[in-house]
């Protein structure tokens, strides 16, 4: 192999400082100003009122007062709404208020929408989803324990961990609601970048085989090398259309995929900086490897 | 090896059924059919309260899917869908509904059974309800049939529990020849009159009943049965011209992604990406194909989060596409002619896509199995996307590399973005 590599695993000091730190401000993030919550979790009533030119954000409030729901929070949306948030959880009074609401501001029912979640609703479909997600992503551990080994998997299941606590990190420090739905984009999408690490584990395995007059994780740096285009390619592709609907696909759809770009761009990130560095010094501890280590481990 | 004819007879497929899926699903607004969310209405999901005393039963849904039903008929609501979520609660779509308040409180009634006093008629013809005699908890079950005296005629039997029955006997005993009223959340369903005094719990109601009158007013009886409240989870009431805004959005977003992605392929790979736009072209047809002949038979509505599971299938659509010119170029680069890294490099990417799509329906799958609400629709079209990923690789994308390795590849590597393949070991 002439081509010139580009030697990740020679990086791995500095990935394992910036690892740190990532997780480190996450965890603090989380700390000081923990996560935004949807209604869902909560109990509540989100309104959203489009096609609102013209109207003024006070305006919003004293309507919603004077109908009956006092204390709301409203939020401007990029194309001329709101969106308010209340806490009242009866949709038969929610919805009361706001068709008072939109008649004391000239708007027509049209143009919005109303959303009430019942005290204890998010309870129980965040159950069902993280019940799904545990599921199915114990499944791909298992698949991957047997198909390759399990120090494979440990280390996917490592990743995981890292990349669950930098995308919480993220929702804490952009102040983005965390919603049901945000957590099982995110957790599908983790299913597929922990595929992304397992592509390169795919390669490391294959090139083992043949491991002979090179160290481990010379073989592994050569491994990543050789899917690294893949794996930028198509990290890109995939985060391309998500990262559209985030900027042009509207409030609703801006909720999933920003979860989509996220997960994407950390799972992308993991897999070279953080699986296969830690896979490696793993691996490089095993007696058949060590041996390989000492005797061409110099001759850089 | 397969022979060459068999790579063409694989692609005449493809394309038959690109042809078809056209055929199918245009104009697309029309073919597809649209979740609430985009057509706005209301969507409302009720579920049972379960108590220490009463668990939430299979049975006590049936029940109370049916009260459900019962009051949704009040509304008089044109297309109608109410659905079982999960263990303990019912969906009920309303798409279209003007009067969505109405609807609400219709569907948020308690579903209060009760045996009322009739004291007299009003000037509209209505009757004035009295005291409240009994309530429906004490109705253990109802039922419909014949008339003992009078075959031809149709009569309900209601069962009382004991205290029910103690309190029927006392109240009958005391009403003979007076009217009394079945009302249903403040709905007078029927205004018997009193023959006899009436012991040991059972209870027939006759009149000249319909089959149909006969059969709702023993599901209003039995109502009263029901042994848990049931109560709103979630609500939705969408107006129509947001949810086709974000339609409008969501689309438009796609297809700007669609393109950037391909703009991307053709960058990077050249001519390998210019033939990927080919089987991104007929993965898209294909996939609104699918969504189109799945509205036709009611099995699909697209939602919001449904567009999501879209949008996100694109980019894994691509992903396909590049692990399998990255594994071509490779084989080649490897020293490989062009026909045996096209026939290996495409065979081994698939194995390697086909991983990577399996790992993410399967969580695409368990998320569609536990999950309840929107998320669902999310699910749903990312394993149709998945699978038509494998369809479309398998037999377009896989095809059209082998073709094209044959005779046009080895003439201008350079277009293709290959090099170092038999070309250049020729010279």
């Amino acid at each position: 192999m002439l081509r010139r590599e580009f030697d990740f695993l020679g990086l791995r000091r500095a990935f394992f400082i910036v690892s740190v730190v990532l997780v480190t401000v996450s965890i603090g993030a989380l700390a000081v100003r923990g996560l935004t919550f949807g209604i869902e979790f909560q109990g509540g009533t989100v309104v959203n009122l489009n096609r609102a030119e013209g109207v003024e954000i006070g305006e919003v409030r004293d309507a919603f007062d004077e109908a009956g729901l006092p204390g709301v929070q409203v939020q401007t949306t990029e194309n001329g709404g709101f969106i308010v948030r209340a806490p009242e959880d009866d949709p038969d009074v929610a919805n009361a208020a706001y068709l008072r609401v939109i008649e004391t501001l000239g708007l027509s029912a049209d143009d919005g929408d109303v959303a009430t979640i019942g005290p204890g609703w998010g309870r129980n479909i965040t159950r069902a989803a993280l019940l799904a997600l545990t599921i199915s992503i114990a499944a791909i551990l298992l698949y991957v324990s047997l198909r390759y080994e399990y120090k494979m998997s440990l280390t996917a299941v490592f990743t995981l961990g890292h990349d669950v606590l930098l995308v919480l990190g993220v929702y804490a420090l952009v102040g983005r609601e965390v919603t049901p739905s945000t957590i099982a984009a995110l957790l599908t999408i983790m299913g597929y970048s922990l595929y992304d690490t397992i592509v390169v584990f795919h390669r490391i395995k294959e090139n083992t085989k043949a491991l002979t007059r090179t160290t481990f994780s010379k073989m592994a740096n050569h491994s990543l090398n050789q899917v690294f285009a893949r794996s930028v390619n198509t990290s890109i592709t995939s985060m391309m259309p998500p990262l559209m609907l985030l900027l042009f696909g509207g409030d609703t759809l801006a909720g999933f995929a920003f979860a989509l770009v996220v997960g994407i761009f950390i799972g992308a990130y993991s897999s070279i900086a953080v699986a296969t560095p830690v896979y490696t010094l793993w691996k490089e501890r095993e007696p058949k490897f060590q041996a390989l280590a000492k005797k061409y481990g110099a001759a850089a | 090896m397969e022979p060459k004819q068999r790579i063409v007879a694989a692609m005449a497929i493809v394309l038959t059924l690109v042809g078809l899926s056209w055929w199918q699903f245009w104009p697309p607004g029309e073919r597809i059919s649209q979740g609430l969310d985009i057509q706005g209405g209301l969507s409302v999901i009720l579920t049972a309260q379960e108590t220490p005393e009463t668990p939430v039963t299979n049975e006590v849904m049936d029940r109370a899917e049916l009260i459900v039903r019962n009051r949704v008929d009040r509304l008089g609501a044109s297309e109608v869908s109410i659905q079982r979520q999960g263990a303990d609660s019912i969906l009920v779509q309303l798409p279209g509904i003007r009067n969505a308040q109405e609807a609400l409180e219709v569907l948020g009634s308690t579903g209060q059974l009760e045996i009322r006093d009739v004291v007299g008629i009003d000037e509209t013809g209505e009757l004035i309800l009295g005291e409240v005699l009994l309530t429906g908890d004490v109705i253990t079950s109802a039922s419909v049939g014949a008339n003992p005296q009078n075959p031809a005629e149709l009569e309900v039997n209601v069962t009382f529990d004991s205290e029910g029955a103690r309190a029927w006997a006392d109240i009958t005993g005391a009403r003979i020849g007076q009217q009394i009223a079945i009302v249903l959340d403040d709905n007078v369903e029927s205004a018997p009159v009193v023959r006899d005094r009436i012991t040991g719990g059972q209870t027939s109601i006759t009149g000249n009943f319909t089959a149909e009158e006969a059969r709702r007013l023993r599901t209003v009886l039995e109502t009263g049965a029901l042994p848990v409240a049931l109560e709103f989870s979630e609500s939705r009431v969408v107006g129509p011209t947001l949810g086709q805004d974000s339609l409008r959005r969501g689309v438009y977003a796609a297809l700007l992604g669609l393109g950037l992605v391909a703009a991307y392929l053709a960058a990077y790979y050249r001519g390998m990406g210019v033939l990927s736009w080919f089987a991104l072209s007929v993965f898209a047809s294909l996939f609104l194909g699918v969504l189109s002949l799945l509205s036709n038979f009611g099995w699909f509505a697209l939602t919001l989060p449904g567009i999501a599971g879209i949008v996100l299938t694109i980019g894994l659509a691509a992903d396909s596409e590049i692990l399998m010119i990255e594994r071509f170029r490779e084989e080649v680069r490897d020293g490989r002619t062009y026909r045996s890294a096209a026939r290996h490099g495409t065979r081994h990417a698939i194995g390697t896509s086909l991983d990577a799509d399996l790992v993410t329906f399967v969580s695409a799958l368990m998320l569609y199995t536990f999950a309840i609400g929107p998320v669902r629709g999310f699910a749903l079209t990312l394993m149709i996307g998945l699978a038509i990923d494998i369809f479309n690789m398998v037999f377009w994308s896989r095809s059209v590399i082998i073709l094209m390795a044959e005779k046009v590849i080895p003439k201008a590597p350079w277009l293709f973005g290959v090099k170092g393949g038999e070309a250049d070991a020729k010279a």
